[in-house]
């Protein structure tokens, strides 16, 4: 039913639309930045730096990029830690997840605890590094990309609390049919949990997607590079967008360094930004799951 | 199953050998915590020792306190335990405040589209790398002709030389935080809202209170108790600087270390540029403990305002 509205609450409506308005621009405008410089010509960038409505607009900068072996490999190394990482990641947290949240785990504290801990005191990075590349020498290997980032506490216990919504009588129900504890799993588990698993594993392959810390600590070789690394290397060295262009590209008498880190950042959000309208729901659920809690 | 938590040792063996499943499927995940989180805590005594690589944690000889006696002695324990601070207070305080408004103000919303829309694109930013962000910082306020000298010229100010004015950079590093996370608390403090009964604001209107009034009588005191632990969650983390953030934003620009340095960056630099693996642990110990602390004491709060949000 509708109501006749009151003066006031006009205002106060209108308000509102305004600020979520004046918000959401203003989360947009460095993604429209980012976009439009991307596609401006260099001289301009040159010039005026990166606007919003520029003069003259070009392709050269995605031209030279499509041309980069380093970005390509960037891709091959991200797309891979991505695909294999929140793959293992997922299955790792979630039979975790499943042993913990087990009422018929007879370890169920010990473990817990075990995997709490962590969340409350870490050794620091210096030990890490430490252990990292002195006793496992991990270092330079595409593995120290994907081993470290493999358990997140924070959606194990995502995963703990969504099992433990699940009634004990469908699980009693398969083990009077005889279904053992892997047949319970596979069969029962994880087809109800499809959509918080699904969340878990976006939010692990975003994880993955975005990480450039391991890199910087771990990795020297340009060739294990992830994107977000090559990215990194362009934000603190101009030069770094150049070496990027294959030599003897001729595209324009000036490399288009402005517009090539601008093309580069765009082609690392890229993924994200597509599948972000057909991933959002997911990680809203995850999300409000956990902080709901159950 | 309550009989299983007194049951004997021997049953709980019994129990472990006949359902072998249910408890190796936790072993890949614990004994990722084994190597990557308690390996590092027993590493921790590099702290008290003078790290030689040759030697190794074991190895290396014990120096008692003289790590830290080096670190709490130096001017910039306090400048970045000072800045550690100072930023992560502005960044809780804005962004909860931030979300709070936008939450109550999407909750006004009723084009589908509109709502639709607009969330997506204030949720959007909380997906970009710390490295993204830093890209475009630097290409705003980078740069010979920052992008910003140009606007604030365009309307008539002076152009500022942003790579020298660590004053600024607090506030800077704010602002990109609001932008970075308010959209994702905002989603945390809607859920709440969401569940709040349909029957107060029915009766609400039906004694003729303005939208107003139905925002700050009921909503906002009704949220409070979300953004409290929320808070508080935040609070826990105070002694965490963002390195991810802060190092992507800033990296090696020393001149805007005054005000932006953090624990978690000074350590970063002293091992990599100083090689001073004694020093960083200690600092790293530092903060661990105090961060420990502080969570203990957070939580601690948390119980007592409500039980169920706690964390442990």
């Amino acid at each position: 039913m509708r109501q006749k509205q009151s003066a006031a609450d006009r205002t106060f409506t209108v308000l509102a639309y305004t600020f979520i308005l004046l918000f959401t621009l203003f989360c947009l405008f460095p993604f429209l930045l980012m976009i439009i410089g991307s596609f401006t010509d260099e001289g301009e960038l040159i010039a005026h730096g990166y606007t919003l409505f520029p003069q003259k607009l070009s392709l050269d900068a995605y031209k030279a990029v499509l041309q980069s072996e380093v970005l390509f490999n960037g891709y091959a190394v991200t797309i891979f830690i991505t695909a294999a990482g929140a793959l293992s990641a997922l299955c790792i947290s979630a039979m975790l997840g499943y042993s913990l949240a087990n009422k018929r785990n007879v370890l169920q504290t010990p473990f817990l605890i075990f995997c709490y801990l962590p969340m409350l005191f870490s050794g620091g990075i210096i030990p890490f590094y430490i252990v990292v590349s002195q006793w496992l020498h991990l270092q330079n290997t595409v593995w120290v990309l994907i081993l470290t980032l493999l358990c997140q506490p924070f959606l194990v216990f995502l995963l703990v609390s969504f099992f433990r919504t699940i009634p004990e009588e469908l699980e009693e129900a398969a083990r009077i049919d005889g279904a053992n504890e892997m047949r319970i799993f596979f069969q029962i588990m994880i087809p109800i949990s499809k959509p918080i698993l699904a969340s878990v594993g976006l939010f692990y392959a975003l994880n993955y997607w975005n990480d450039w810390f391991m890199g910087l600590m771990f990795v020297d070789n340009e060739k294990l590079f992830p994107l977000q690394l090559i990215l990194r290397r362009m934000v603190s060295n101009m030069e770094a967008a150049k070496n990027l262009i294959p030599s003897g590209v001729a595209i324009s008498v000036t490399p288009p360094t402005y517009g090539v880190r601008m093309a580069t950042t765009v082609l690392t959000i890229g993924p994200i930004v597509l599948l972000y309208p057909m991933l959002q729901k997911y990680f809203v659920k995850g999300l409000t799951v956990g902080a709901v809690k159950g | 199953m309550q009989y299983q938590l007194h049951a004997s040792p021997r049953s709980k063996l019994k129990h472990i050998v006949r359902n072998p499943f249910l408890y190796a499927m936790a072993a890949p995940g614990l004994l990722f915590f084994l190597v990557f989180s308690y390996f590092p805590i027993y590493g921790i005594m590099i702290a008290f020792k003078d790290y030689n690589f040759a030697k190794g944690i074991t190895g290396s000889d014990w120096v008692g306190f003289k790590n830290f006696d080096y670190f709490f002695t130096s001017d910039d324990f306090w400048i970045i335990l000072r800045n550690t601070l100072t930023l992560n207070m502005l960044f809780i305080l804005f962004t909860t405040a931030a979300a709070v408004l936008i939450a109550l103000m999407f909750n006004e919303i009723r084009n589908k589209y509109f709502k639709r829309i607009s969330q997506s694109f204030i949720f959007l930013p909380y997906f970009m790398s710390w490295i993204v962000v830093g890209m475009i910082v630097q290409s705003l306020f980078g740069g010979e002709e920052p992008m910003i000298n140009t606007w604030l010229q365009n309307i008539g100010l002076e152009p500022v030389n942003w790579m020298f004015e660590s004053k600024l950079w607090p506030y800077i590093l704010t602002v990109i935080r609001v932008w970075q996370g308010a959209g994702y608390l905002s989603i945390i403090f809607l859920a709440a809202i969401t569940g709040i009964s349909e029957e107060l604001y029915e009766a609400a209107r039906i004694d003729g209170a303005s939208k107003l009034q139905i925002v700050l009588r009921i909503t906002l005191p009704l949220l409070v108790p979300t953004i409290m632990i929320m808070t508080l969650l935040a609070v826990g983390k105070i002694f965490n600087g963002d390195f991810a953030m802060i190092y992507a934003i800033i990296g090696d620009n020393s001149l805007l270390y005054p005000t932006t340095d953090v624990i978690d960056t000074f350590v970063f630099r002293s091992m990599r540029q100083l090689h001073d693996f004694g020093m960083s642990s200690a600092v790293g110990l530092f903060q661990s403990v105090m961060g420990l602390i502080f969570v203990i004491a957070a939580n601690w709060i948390t119980r007592r305002v409500s039980k169920e949000s706690a964390l442990f």
